[in-house]
């Protein structure tokens, strides 16, 4: 089985962001950037898979801008056997990504593709669905864990109030959860030969695919700040300040 | 559970002979005394309070205050000094109460002052990178603080988040950064005091460069509560890393720890190097942390260096090959994002927390680095020849020569026979760290837990002038006595 991971470089989980003084976005200039965290439970869970028998490549796509080759480097060093960028400067909204994605399972041929529910930054989740759809693909989304059967795949989901386990059909798309499994560190010789190995870099152009954005961002402002806390003296002055000023019961 | 000390301090009015004691020195009298300077609602009696505020992170001693007050201000904090003076009552400065030397315990009767409501920011000055605050701001809400104005407090440890800067200043603390930034001492350019005589004293006043005579300030850092109340401090703020990495390496001897050390050292800016060893991370995994790679080494170094541009990493990269092939290392990881970053920090700064629960006895030592791993080894020979049965946990700031050793308690040994036996560990430890020039404890303090050992650092003329400064800031020793060394001046 070969398999298809995708991995965005995203503003680090611990940054805290910021927005820009003219409300067009989130200040990224100087902000560490990193791997989604769904992306890496994404290229785990791959890896996993191919430790255990069960997968036999795995490919690690990228798209945006040519750092984000660094994110890719990682995934590499985590496990994966080779890299393809998709290199623009464009905005790319979860439309673009699922019809570039698109292309490249057309080139690549997997027979499963995972990706993160959803990116930290924008918390779009529509990607892997988007592109499921677009594929006529099977979806197991918000996996949290995953089994291989012949020809099917167990995914079992988080969801309200309980587990619910469906059963797709190959090809699929899975998008993970964040308890599917706990991505390992990366080994320092791992670097050294995530380095050697191959990263192809394509332009949408070339894929056919046009990444022009089809919503517009109005704009982009910080939350409220939070009022400081009080202390009370009693219970019962709480009481009466969660019953007469918070209305909360 | 061993009590404080054996000698008398100044006037213990609820200690044994309270009946035969003045009127005017009834506890509940001179409460009320205080209570005309201080909203009774912080001079608190209740057995709650005084178990909380009577001791520290040490469990060794029976908390036992006669009161815990809580000064609002500079001026009450000063009106409550000459009250002890006038008195002859004993005052315990607290902080966060995470000290590990005893230092902040009151068994004897002893009134706590807690600086805990005096937690204000007072001034930031982004010209000169400082700032003012009140000793009892916590520790992280300084650094919060600065991280909001785009700079950095880099005095950091695992307790920050309920340590105070006032305690942090009376204990010089030292933490996992040390290696680049230094001690608290570096970053104190001003402080307020309240000397044990009353004074009010106003040392240095955020000056880098001030020539002009003996320079208090730097007697109060470190002096565990023992001269006079710190009240407010002003701090130097620098800049933040940029983009801090972490590597934890797998180490199979010491010897081949201080060769990594020397090596990337040379080639980085590191702003950490710390180490512990295999037995200690079992008990952070315990707790549901993962190992870093699969191979178990008898030693672990965790580096941190800055990664200003991706040439770093590479040096970083470079030099993990190098002691590979030297065999000074197993195997190792190196964080790709700040989550990973923090992860992997845990493995290290989790382990005090781990084995709270086998209530360890610990040793804070220092040597010098080069000496490090001789001292180590032979120490660790010595503990297992003659202590098979105690489990001992090896770790600490390896970079700065400082090892923290924890023993711990076996769980059919009784807490007070584990204690003395561990007493009679560090005799044995000392004689040896004697011999390597090293000290008792190279930045949790003395306080208590350390008191019977001084004289394996500071020899007999030494401690005669400790003494001879305590008697200029605090004649009538109201200033946690019986604290470092013992008082005998009271006698
Ligand atoms: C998990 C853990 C990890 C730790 N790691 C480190 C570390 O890496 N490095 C390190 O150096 N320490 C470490 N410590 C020890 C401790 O956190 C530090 O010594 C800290 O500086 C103590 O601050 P505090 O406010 O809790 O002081 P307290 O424990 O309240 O008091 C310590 C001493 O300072 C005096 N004091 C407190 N406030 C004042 C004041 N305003 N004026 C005058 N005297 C005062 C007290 O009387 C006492 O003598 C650690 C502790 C824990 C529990
Ligand atoms: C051209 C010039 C430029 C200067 N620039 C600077 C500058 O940029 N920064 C600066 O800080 N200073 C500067 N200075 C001042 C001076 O050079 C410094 O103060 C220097 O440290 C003095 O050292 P010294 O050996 O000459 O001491 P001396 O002048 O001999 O003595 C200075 C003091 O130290 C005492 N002392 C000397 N040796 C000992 C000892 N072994 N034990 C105990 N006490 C001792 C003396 O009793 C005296 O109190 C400058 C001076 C000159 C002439």
């Amino acid at each position: 089985m070969k398999i298809l991971v995708a991995v965005k470089r995203v503003v680090d989980y611990n940054v805290k962001v910021r927005a820009k003084a003219d409300g067009s976005g989130v200040e990224t200039a100087n902000v560490k950037m990193s791997m989604n965290p769904f992306d890496e439970i994404a290229i785990e869970e791959a890896v996993r898979l191919q430790e255990a028998g069960k997968a036999k490549e795995i490919v690690a796509v990228s798209l945006g801008v040519a750092a984000c080759q660094d994110t890719i480097r990682t995934a590499l060093a985590m496990g994966a056997d080779r890299g393809i960028l998709v290199e623009t400067d464009a905005e790319l909204q979860p439309l673009a990504v699922a019809k570039l994605l698109k292309a490249v399972v057309e080139k690549e041929q997997p027979d499963l593709l995972i990706l993160g529910k959803q990116a930290i930054d924008d918390d779009a989740n529509q990607t892997g669905q988007m592109l499921a759809a677009l594929l006529g693909w099977s979806q197991g989304t918000f996996a949290s864990k995953v089994e291989i059967g012949a020809g099917e795949i167990n995914v079992t989901r988080e969801v309200d109030g309980g587990l619910e386990t469906v059963a797709v059909k190959l090809p699929a798309v899975i998008t993970t959860d964040l308890r599917l499994n706990e991505p390992r560190f990366v080994k320092l010789p791992n670097i050294m030969k995530a380095k050697k190995k191959p990263l192809a870099v394509l332009k949408p152009d070339e894929l056919g695919v046009d990444v022009a954005p089809r919503l517009v961002t109005l704009k982009v402002q910080e939350p409220p700040k939070r009022q400081a806390g009080i202390k009370v003296d009693t219970v019962a002055i709480l009481v009466d300040k969660l019953r007469n000023e918070a209305h909360v019961i | 559970m061993p009590v404080c000390s054996s000698e008398p301090v100044p006037a213990r009015p609820n200690a044994n002979g309270l009946k035969t004691m003045p009127h005017s020195n009834e506890p509940a009298v001179l409460l009320d005394g205080i209570r005309a300077f201080i909203d009774p609602a912080h001079v608190r009696i209740d057995p709650d309070s005084g178990l909380n505020y009577g001791r520290d992170w040490t469990r060794l001693y029976t908390p036992n205050p006669l009161a815990v007050v809580l000064p609002g201000s500079v001026d009450q904090a000063q009106q409550l000094v000459r009250y002890a003076n006038d008195h002859r009552l004993a005052l315990v400065p607290s902080g966060g109460r995470t000290g590990l030397s005893g230092a902040a315990v009151a068994c004897q009767g002893e009134i706590v002052v807690s600086l805990e409501r005096m937690n204000q920011i007072l001034e930031f000055d982004p010209v000169d990178r400082s700032v003012t605050c009140q000793a009892g701001v916590v520790t992280e809400a300084v650094q919060n603080f600065a991280r909001d104005h785009g700079l950095y407090y880099p005095v950091d440890f695992a307790s920050r988040g309920s340590s105070q800067i006032g305690g942090n200043i009376a204990t010089n603390a030292g933490g996992i950064k040390v290696i680049r930034y230094g001690l608290t001492r570096n970053w104190i350019t001003g402080l307020k005091v309240i000397t044990g005589r009353g004074d009010l004293l106003e040392l240095n006043r955020g000056l880098i460069k001030n020539a002009s005579g003996y320079d208090l300030r730097h007697l109060f850092i470190g002096s565990e509560g023992t001269l006079g109340l710190i009240v407010e401090a002003t701090l130097q703020l620098t800049r933040p890393l940029r983009e801090p990495v972490v590597m934890v390496l797998g180490v199979p001897d010491l010897d081949s720890l201080m060769s990594l050390y020397h090596v990337f050292r040379n080639k980085l800016e590191l702003s950490a190097f710390e180490f512990f060893s295999e037995t200690a991370l079992r008990y952070v995994l315990k707790k549901g942390l993962h190992r870093p790679f699969d191979v178990a080494t008898p030693y672990y170094v965790l580096i941190e260096f800055d990664n200003l541009e991706q040439l770093h990493t590479d040096t970083a990269l470079a030099l993990f090959e190098q002691c590979a092939e030297q065999g000074w290392l197993a195997d190792g990881v190196i964080s790709q994002s700040e989550s990973q970053a923090k992860e992997l920090w845990r493995l290290r700064e989790d382990i005090s927390e781990s084995i709270a629960e086998y209530q360890p006895y610990k040793n804070d030592l220092a040597v010098r680095i080069s000496r490090a791993p001789a001292f180590l080894a032979e120490a660790d020979a010595l503990l297992t020849r003659e202590y098979p049965d105690f489990e001992v946990l090896w770790y600490g700031h390896i970079g700065d020569g400082n090892l923290h050793i924890n023993i711990l308690k076996p769980a059919e040994l009784d807490p007070a026979a584990f204690i003395t036996k561990c007493g009679a560990v560090s005799e044995h430890l000392f004689g040896v760290l004697q011999q390597y020039g090293g000290s008792i404890s190279a930045e949790h303090g003395v306080g208590l837990t350390k008191k019977p050992y001084l004289n394996y650092t500071r020899n007999e003329t030494e401690i005669s002038y400790l003494r001879a400064i305590k008697q200029v800031f605090d004649p009538n020793g109201v200033m946690n006595p019986g604290k470092i060394f013992d008082s005998h001046n009271d006698a």
